[in-house]
């Protein structure tokens, strides 16, 4: 049976009319033309799918739409101003943290999750949280710097690799 | 950690640090993959395809009822085996081409391995795609038809294990292509006996030290996290793929030769690919085929996709190792003998490639200086999933035997391993020792610390109880330079030069990941630096589209980065001179007394800005499309090298690896960020096959048990070492640029340089990837 699930997205009330054990995912990426989460699994294994549910990073392939109900939801989509990156966009950006860029919406969420709940990671913090995300070509070393370049831990003046 | 790279020749763009240029997009999130663009607001009436895949590693459909399935709301068309227009495809094979070029059916590579039907009744390894495809409203119903098909399945023995696979009275998978499951000789591999130099066994008879010993390779999976994805769309006859395959070209001429339709009818668009690294090769999947006739059935568009567990699709070929070598007392290699047992799993597709024809290229390459050289191998069938290409076929496999013959032959000798490698191994035009190698060993050497931390195997220092660390290398010869690329043809690129000065730049690839994108951008701005032009005033064009006319120049090799740069200098020279010839007669002087340099036009006493002589005209652009094929000079090989040091825990038999030196070569870096992206990058990839990724089969019925991220256990960011990713320029090939593919190379060293620093580091031997704790313990006689 299909249910009526009111949820805000990137700042605008949607309301979708859809089975409430469907995932997250595939609401936002077929009724709501929001691509940027990916299918990588469908098993909350590499967290490509990944957005904010109420600001914490949720694999949305494991997520029922029905706990988006009355929620506010962020995907990549939603996170810059504008043509305005966000920090931790720009801090990806600026480490060539991608090559692909699959995994990326995902990785970038993820990271923002993170620094949400610990504005100021540890290393242990930044590798226990993010080994749930998979990247199978950019390698890891490039993320962390980005990680602690958006959290302000590394000079910003560094030049982009 | 990591040292910038300074560029032996100075230039503008081309060589230095600088975002990709398609960074944006992707930290937006808006960069296309197939699965985002084929959507129904995309394709309306857009209906999901599901295919049936074989339960048992063998089996033959004997009966197959579609009434329930077909009755159940939203299933829109049914295509099964028994339908005239799958019934009458010819059998294939999923490698027509290592994808460098475009061929035909006549000329696929491998026109003695067809042992694939499209959709036909007999299965050969568990996940095989047979049968019947279901097109349905959504995926999920879709997958419910599958459920509702009546199947009488007739199970037939199997065998996973290539060495029983050979033992007589094995069953059998494909009795019309390989009698007793070994493929037989064909034209591109040659014999068993593919490559006999001299007279090894003179040579043997000639060495002070004969030793001879065994490796195993395994089949790890691409990984890419963008699963396969198509839609077939068929409008007046006419069809349209879009898909995330990375070779549009190919795709066509596939689809068009088995479908019998007309090139012209068939329109291939590719984007953005989530990960490529070989996976299912070149757009020759039979499920593209089924897809179209499937979309034809229904007369409506078809989505097919993978899901994770489908991805699971094709792997590198596991390959058992065989190698007898004979040197002097001195350290000269006097014979090599190396023999392979390929595990290709269920299709031949392109082993053949893997096993035979890479590890030729090696012995014209690093092996010229050996005199005496004896290689064969044996392809053999198993039930399991099939071996394709994967980032550095055949290389990996055969590295990880030839790593190992050096640092044994040189232990034995007495000698650094880096000497018996400078001493013995170069290039059919140069002499030893090769100035590339010299200069990639010495440079990993002084960055793992080399002298200091290598000791003899075993005997370094114990910590915390039970810790013992080693060092370890691999080396290998390029296999991307210009003139290894001479087969692919042609490669084109179109430069769009417009009236206000700004440039379209078509060249032709799909953008996977590498950053080639990028080393066009600025091979571009390179070459067009009389006109001032800056990367960021040129458009790329991401959309690889047959209908445009222009051949894509496929991401294999990693040589798409400096091919397509080599092509827009031509491209540039041919502009430069169209330009001159449009402004002789504005300035009145003839073109041959013109120049221009940074956007002016100057003649004898004047000049007039490139933009104010294209304003002045009727505003049409001003176009150049070049095709050139790859230079054939012979200009050698450069080399690559990889550096791991490691820690063993003697008491869990766990190794960590704690740093990896990678050295490249390149000849000319193009872009120094893409290049070292790539070999950090590549080391995902070599972590996993090298230590924990690992296709596990239940051995009494035959199935795969770990066809998921949970179970498959690719590296995560727990996971990986410090990783020091050096760029040297020290061979040079041929053109403007001398540079040279590297991104498929990055991987190919290292799980032998681990296997090496293991050694190093317990004084036992683990021969067998990956090298899990299980193996370690056996190996230090605990277990």
């Amino acid at each position: 049976m299909d249910s009526k699930i009111t949820f805000t997205v990137n700042g605008q009330s949607r309301t979708v009319a859809t089975d409430p054990q469907r995932p997250l995912l595939d609401v936002l990426r077929e009724d709501l033309q929001l691509t940027g989460a990916k299918y990588g699994c469908g098993e909350g294994q590499c967290r490509a799918c990944t957005v904010l549910l109420n600001g914490k990073a949720v694999a949305s392939c494991m997520t029922p739409v029905a706990e988006a109900d009355k929620q506010t939801i962020v995907t990549i989509e939603g996170l810059a101003s504008g043509d305005k990156l966000h920090p931790v966009q720009e801090a990806f950006l600026a480490e060539g943290a991608f090559q692909c860029g699959y995994c990326t919406p995902g990785m970038i969420l993820g990271t923002v999750g993170l620094l949400n709940e610990l504005p100021n990671p540890s290393e242990e913090d930044i590798l226990s949280r993010m080994q749930r995300h998979l990247c199978r070509c950019c390698h890891y070393q490039k993320l962390l710097k980005a990680i602690r370049r958006a959290a302000g831990q590394t000079a910003q003046s560094a030049a982009p690799k | 950690m990591s040292t910038d790279f300074k560029p032996r020749v100075p230039r503008q763009f081309i060589g230095g640090y600088r975002p990709r240029i398609d960074g944006v997009e992707k930290a937006h999130g808006r960069a296309p993959y197939a699965d985002d663009e084929i959507s129904e607001r995309n394709y309306p009436g857009l209906l999901h395809a599901r295919v049936l895949r074989c339960p048992y590693p063998r089996a033959r459909i004997k009966h197959l009822d579609t009434t329930k399935a077909a009755a159940l709301p939203g299933v829109k068309a049914i295509l099964t085996y028994q339908d005239p227009e799958v019934v009458r495809l010819r059998p294939t094979n999923a490698g027509w081409t290592d994808a460098v070029d475009t061929v035909s059916y006549d000329k696929m590579m491998w026109t003695k391995f067809r042992d694939r039907r499209v959709l036909g009744d007999y299965g050969t390894w568990a996940g095989d795609e047979l049968g019947v495809v279901v097109a349905a409203e959504s995926e999920m119903i879709a997958e419910q038809a599958l459920r509702l098909l009546e199947v009488q399945w007739e199970p037939l023995p199997f065998v996973l294990d290539p060495l029983d696979a050979m033992k007589p009275g094995a069953p059998v998978l494909h009795p019309q292509i390989a009698e007793h499951n070994v493929l037989p000789p064909d034209p591109v591999g040659g014999p068993d006996v593919f490559l006999s130099k001299g007279d090894v066994e003179q040579g043997f008879a000639a060495a002070d030290v004969v030793i001879e010993m065994d490796t195993s390779h395994h089949n790890p999976t691409q990984g890419s996290l963008d699963p396969w994805c198509c839609v077939a769309d068929w409008e007046e006859g006419r069809l349209t793929v879009f898909s995330n395959s990375y070779a549009a070209d190919q795709t066509r001429m596939h689809v068009s030769q088995m479908l019998e339709m007309p090139i012209h009818k068939v329109r291939v668009i590719s984007k953005y690919v989530g990960g490529q690294f070989g996976r299912g090769d070149t757009g020759d999947q039979p499920f593209f085929i089924f897809t179209a006739l499937l979309a034809k059935k229904a007369g409506r568009p078809v989505k097919f996709k993978h899901t994770r567990r489908d991805s699971f699709h094709d792997t590198r070929q596991g390959a058992l190792y065989h190698c007898k070598v004979g040197a002097t007392a001195d350290g000269k290699i006097t014979a090599l003998h190396f023999k392979s047992i390929g595990d290709i799993g269920a299709h031949a597709d392109h082993s053949v490639f893997a096993l035979k024809f890479a590890p030729a290229e090696v012995s014209d390459a690093a092996l010229a200086p050996i005199p005496n050289i004896k290689m064969e191998s044996y392809a053999v069938y198993t039930d399991r999933i099939p071996g394709c290409m994967m980032r550095g076929v055949g290389n990996s496999q055969f590295n990880f035997i030839f790593g190992r013959m050096i640092d044994g032959l040189a232990e034995r000798l007495g000698m650094d391993p880096i000497e018996l490698a400078l001493k013995n191994f170069g290039h059919a035009w140069g002499v030893c020792p090769d100035k590339s190698l010299t200069a990639v060993l010495e440079t990993g050497a002084a960055r793992i610390g080399w002298a200091e931390k290598r000791h003899k195997p075993g005997q370094g220092p114990l910590y915390e109880g039970a810790i013992k660390r080693g060092v370890g290398f691999s080396m290998h010869p390029g296999w991307h330079a210009e003139w290894q690329e001479e087969r692919r043809g042609q490669v084109q690129a179109k430069i769009t030069l417009h009236p206000d000065g700004t440039v379209t730049l078509d060249a032709p690839t799909v953008e996977t990941g590498t950053g080639s994108n990028t080393c066009n951008v600025l091979g571009c701005a390179e070459a067009l630096g009389f006109l001032g032009v800056r990367p960021e005033d040129i458009r790329w064009v991401s959309t690889v589209d047959t209908d445009n006319g222009m051949r894509d120049c496929v991401q294999t090799d990693s040589a798409v980065s400096f091919l397509q740069s080599e092509v827009l200098v031509v491209a540039a020279q041919q502009l430069k001179q169209k330009l001159l010839d449009l402004a002789a007669p504005v300035l009145g002087v003839p073109a041959d007394q013109l120049t221009v340099t940074g956007g002016q036009i100057h003649a004898p006493g004047r000049s007039l800005s490139v933009k104010e002589l294209l304003w002045k005209g009727d505003l049409v652009p001003l176009s150049v499309m070049v095709s050139r094929r790859p230079s054939g000079t012979k200009t050698g090989v450069p080399y690559i090298a990889s550096f791991a040091e490691v820690e063993v825990d003697t008491g869990t038999g766990r190794t960590q690896v704690l740093k990896l030196v990678i050295i490249n070569d390149c000849g000319t870096v193009m872009y120094a960020s893409g290049a070292e992206s790539q070999q950090i990058g590549g080391q995902v990839m070599a972590m996993g096959e090298a230590l924990t990724e690992e296709l596990i089969y239940d051995p009494v019925r035959g199935v795969p048990l770990n066809f998921n991220f949970i179970d498959y256990k690719m590296p995560t960011i727990l996971d990986m070492p410090a990783i020091d990713p050096v760029l040297l320029e020290v061979w040079r090939g041929a053109g403007e640029y001398g540079a040279c593919g590297i991104g498929e190379g990055t991987l190919t060293c290292s799980p032998r340089a681990i296997a090496n620093a293991v050694y190093n580091a317990i004084g036992a031997r683990v021969d067998e990837l990956p090298l899990t704790p299980e193996k370690v313990l056996r190996a230090l006689g605990k277990i």
